[in-house]
C-alpha cells in the first residue's frame, strides 16, 4: 500500500521534476574520443553513410573553398571544443535554404542558405552545436530502432486484426496505428529538443554568447513573417505544429533556448565582424541564389537585415536584382535607384550597370539605359550574355 | 537530423502492398550494336552500387555492412569470371581524385538517371510513354550519356563501360514468420525480401547506351560465391556476344 502511494506520488511529482530538469541546459560530458559503430544496424548505417559521403565529396553541389570550410570548421571547434570537432568532416553545399544536417558517421552538411541567415559566429555555432548534439547522442540510430519497433508492432497487430475481422477490432487497430505514428513523430521532436539543449550546452561552455540560439530563431520567425506578408498571407502560427511535424514549433524553441542560456554569457563577443569578413567573398553568390528562390518578402528581409551595419555595393545590387525580378513598373523604378546606389559605391561593379541599363530601358528611358549597358559591355566584354546585351544597344555589336 | 522541418519520413507498413510492377525483367540492346563472342574487348567496370541488408518485420530496410562487403567482392569476382568466359576482360576503374572524381561521380549519377528513365518509361507496362511504346514496337533503343564518358579516367584503355546497381533486402526471421502466418491465417500475400538490380553497357567513345538489363526480382544469394554467380548471370542475361545462361 505504501509502495503504491509512493509510486503515485512519484508519478504526480515526476512532471514538475522533469520540468525543473529541463530548465537547465544539458552539460556536455567529457568526449569519448574516436567512436566505432557497434552492432549490426549501426555498422550497416555507417557503411551506407560512408558510401554516401563518397558521393557527396565528389558532388558538384559542394562549395570547394578551403578558407570558407576551414572557417566553419573553426566555429564548430570553438563551439563544441577541439576534442569533439575532430570527428567531423564539414561540407558546404550550395543549397539556398536554411538547414544543416549531420550523419551518424560524422559527415556534416551545411547549406549555403544557412550562412546567409545567421548573423554571427555564435548563431552559426548554435546550429552546428545542435547538429553535433544529434551526432553525439546517436539520434539517427535510435530513431531508426524506434521506427523499426513501431512498424513491427503494427505488422503483427495488423495480421491479428485481419484474423478477427470485426468492426471493433478494426477500430482498435486504427487507434493503435495513430498512437504509434504519433509516438514516432513525438520521439523525433523530443530528439530535436535534446539536440537544442545540447547545442546551448556547448555554447554555454564556449567563448560565444549562448543567447544567440534564441535570437537566431527569432530572426527566422521574422523572416517567415515577412515572406508571408509579401505574399498577402496570414502571419504563420509559430506556436502550433502538425501531427507529423519533425521539429518542435519555432516559438517554443526560441523560448526554451532563451531560458537555457547562461546569463553571464551574454556579454561575450559574438564574432559578428569575423563572420562578415569570412562570408564577404561568397555574399554575391549567396544573395543571387536567394533571389532566384522567388520569395520577395524573405529576400528583402534578409538583404535589409544584412545592411543593418551599413549598405555595401553588393547589397544594393542584390536589392536592385530582387526588385527588377518582380518587375512591376514601380519595382523597376526602385531597382534603378538601388543600382545607382551600388554604382555610387563601386563604379566597377559590372552587373550593377547591366541591371541599371535593363531597368531604365523598361521604365522608358532608353538614352540612359543604353549608356549603362555600354558601360557594362565595356567593363565585362567577355560576359556570357555580352552578345545578348549588345543587341539591346544601338550599334552595340559593332566591333 | 536537420535543424528545421523536413518532409516527414514515411513509416508506412508495407504489409498488404500488392506485388510492385518492378517485379519483372526486361533488357534491350541498341539496334546495330553487335559484340561478336571472343572479340577480346576491354570492359571498364565503374564502382558498382551494392547495398545488402535485411527487411524488418514491418518492411523497413536494415543495411548490413558485412553482407554488403561480401556481396561487393563476390559480384566483382563473378563479373570477371563471366566476362572472361565471353572472351572479354574486365578492368576495374582506377580511383579518381579531384576533378576526375567529380566527373566520374557526375557520370555515375547520369547513368543512374538515364537507366531509371529507361526502366520507368520504356521497359515496363503502366508507365510507358507513348513514344517509347512506339520505339519498343520498332525495336528502337536510343539513349546516351554523351561523349563526355571518353574523358573519364581509364576510358582510354577500354572499349566499353559497365555500370552495375544491386540492392538486396533479405526478409528477417520475423518477416518470414509473418509471411507464413499471413498466408496460413487470413490468406494475405506478404512479400518477404527485395532483390532488384540493373546493369548497363556504355560505349566509351560515344557515350551511347548499348545494352541495359533491369530485373526487379532476381535469385541467387549475393552473400555467398555460388549465389552471386547466379545473380550476376541474371544481371548479365542477354548480354551481347553470347549466351551466359547456356555457357555454364
Amino acid at each position: 500500500m505504501r509502495q503504491a502511494a509512493r509510486l503515485l506520488a512519484g508519478a504526480l511529482l515526476a512532471p514538475s521534476a522533469a520540468l525543473a530538469a529541463a530548465q537547465k541546459a544539458a552539460v556536455p560530458p567529457p568526449y569519448a574520443g574516436v567512436y566505432q559503430p557497434q552492432g549490426v544496424d549501426e555498422i550497416g548505417w555507417w557503411r551506407e553513410d560512408d558510401e554516401s559521403e563518397r558521393v557527396l565529396a565528389a558532388s558538384s553541389l559542394v562549395i570547394r573553398d578551403e578558407a570558407l570550410t576551414g572557417y566553419i570548421r573553426g566555429v564548430l571547434c570553438a563551439t563544441v571544443g577541439a576534442d569533439r570537432c575532430h570527428s567531423v568532416r564539414v561540407y558546404v553545399l550550395r543549397e539556398p535554404t536554411f538547414n544543416a544536417t549531420m550523419s551518424p558517421n560524422g559527415t556534416m552538411r551545411v547549406f549555403s542558405g544557412l550562412l546567409l541567415r545567421v548573423r554571427n559566429e555564435a548563431e552559426l555555432g548554435a546550429v552546428l552545436g545542435h547538429e553535433f548534439g544529434h551526432f553525439e547522442r546517436r539520434h539517427s540510430l535510435n530513431l531508426f530502432r524506434t521506427r523499426r519497433t513501431g512498424t513491427d508492432v503494427l505488422a503483427w497487430t495488423g495480421l491479428l486484426v485481419s484474423m478477427a475481422p470485426s468492426y471493433r477490432a478494426a477500430r482498435a487497430y486504427r487507434d493503435l496505428q495513430w498512437s504509434i505514428y504519433g509516438h514516432l513523430f513525438r520521439y523525433g521532436r523530443d530528439q530535436e529538443r535534446e539536440a537544442d539543449s545540447l547545442g546551448v550546452g556547448y555554447l554555454n561552455q564556449s567563448s560565444l554568447p549562448p543567447q544567440a540560439a534564441a535570437a537566431m530563431w527569432q530572426n527566422l520567425m521574422d523572416e517567415a513573417a515577412a515572406s508571408a506578408r509579401a505574399r498577402g498571407l496570414r502571419k504563420p502560427n509559430f506556436k502550433a505544429i502538425a501531427f507529423t511535424a519533425s521539429h518542435p514549433p519555432l516559438a517554443e524553441r526560441a523560448d526554451t533556448l532563451a531560458g537555457l542560456a547562461r546569463i553571464d554569457g551574454e556579454g561575450r563577443d559574438n564574432g559578428s565582424a569575423r563572420y562578415h569578413a569570412a562570408l564577404a567573398p561568397w555574399l554575391p553568390l549567396l544573395l543571387d541564389d536567394q533571389i532566384k528562390l522567388n520569395d520577395f518578402g524573405a529576400s528583402d528581409y534578409l538583404i535589409q537585415n544584412l545592411a543593418r551595419d551599413g549598405w555595401s555595393a553588393d547589397l544594393w545590387l542584390a536589392r536592385g536584382e530582387l526588385y527588377r525580378a518582380r518587375g512591376n513598373p514601380r519595382d523597376v523604378e526602385h531597382a534603378a535607384a538601388f543600382y545607382a546606389n551600388a554604382i555610387a559605391l563601386n563604379d566597377a561593379l559590372a552587373p550593377a550597370h547591366r541591371g541599371l541599363g535593363l531597368a531604365l530601358l523598361k521604365s522608358g528611358k532608353p538614352g540612359d539605359g543604353h549608356a549603362a549597358l555600354r558601360r557594362y559591355l565595356q567593363l565585362s566584354p567577355d560576359a556570357p550574355d555580352a552578345k545578348l546585351i549588345g543587341m539591346l544597344v544601338p550599334g552595340g555589336n559593332a566591333p | 537530423m536537420g535543424i528545421v522541418r523536413r518532409t516527414a519520413l514515411a513509416v508506412g507498413v508495407v504489409l498488404f502492398a500488392a506485388a510492385p510492377a518492378a517485379a519483372q525483367e526486361r533488357s534491350a540492346t541498341r539496334s546495330g550494336f553487335e559484340l561478336p563472342a571472343h572479340s577480346g574487348k576491354r570492359i571498364l567496370v565503374f564502382r558498382p552500387s551494392v547495398s545488402v541488408g535485411a527487411q524488418s518485420t514491418g518492411g523497413m530496410f536494415e543495411p548490413n555492412g558485412d553482407w554488403t562487403e561480401k556481396a561487393k567482392r563476390n559480384i566483382q569476382l563473378s563479373l570477371e569470371r563471366l566476362q572472361g568466359r565471353l572472351g572479354n576482360s574486365v578492368v576495374v576503374a582506377p580511383e579518381a581524385y579531384g576533378e576526375d572524381a567529380q566527373r566520374v561521380q557526375e557520370h555515375m549519377a547520369l547513368f543512374a538517371a538515364v537507366s531509371q528513365a529507361v526502366i520507368e518509361y520504356q521497359f515496363f507496362k503502366g508507365n510507358r510513354l507513348p513514344t517509347k511504346k512506339r520505339d519498343n514496337k520498332n525495336q528502337v533503343f536510343d539513349w546516351s550519356l554523351g561523349a563526355g564518358v571518353a574523358t573519364l579516367p581509364g576510358a582510354q584503355d577500354a572499349d566499353y563501360g559497365l555500370f552495375v546497381y544491386n540492392r538486396d533486402a533479405y526478409g528477417s526471421t520475423g518477416r518470414k514468420i509473418l509471411q507464413v502466418l499471413a498466408l496460413l491465417g487470413p490468406g494475405i500475400a506478404v512479400k518477404s525480401g527485395e532483390h532488384a538490380g540493373y546493369a548497363g553497357l556504355v560505349d566509351l567513345r560515344t557515350g551511347d547506351l548499348l545494352w541495359l538489363n533491369a530485373d526487379g526480382a532476381m535469385g541467387g544469394d549475393v552473400r555467398d560465391e555460388e549465389g552471386s554467380e547466379k545473380r550476376v548471370r541474371q544481371l548479365l542475361e542477354d548480354f551481347p556476344g553470347g549466351d551466359i545462361k547456356q555457357d555454364s
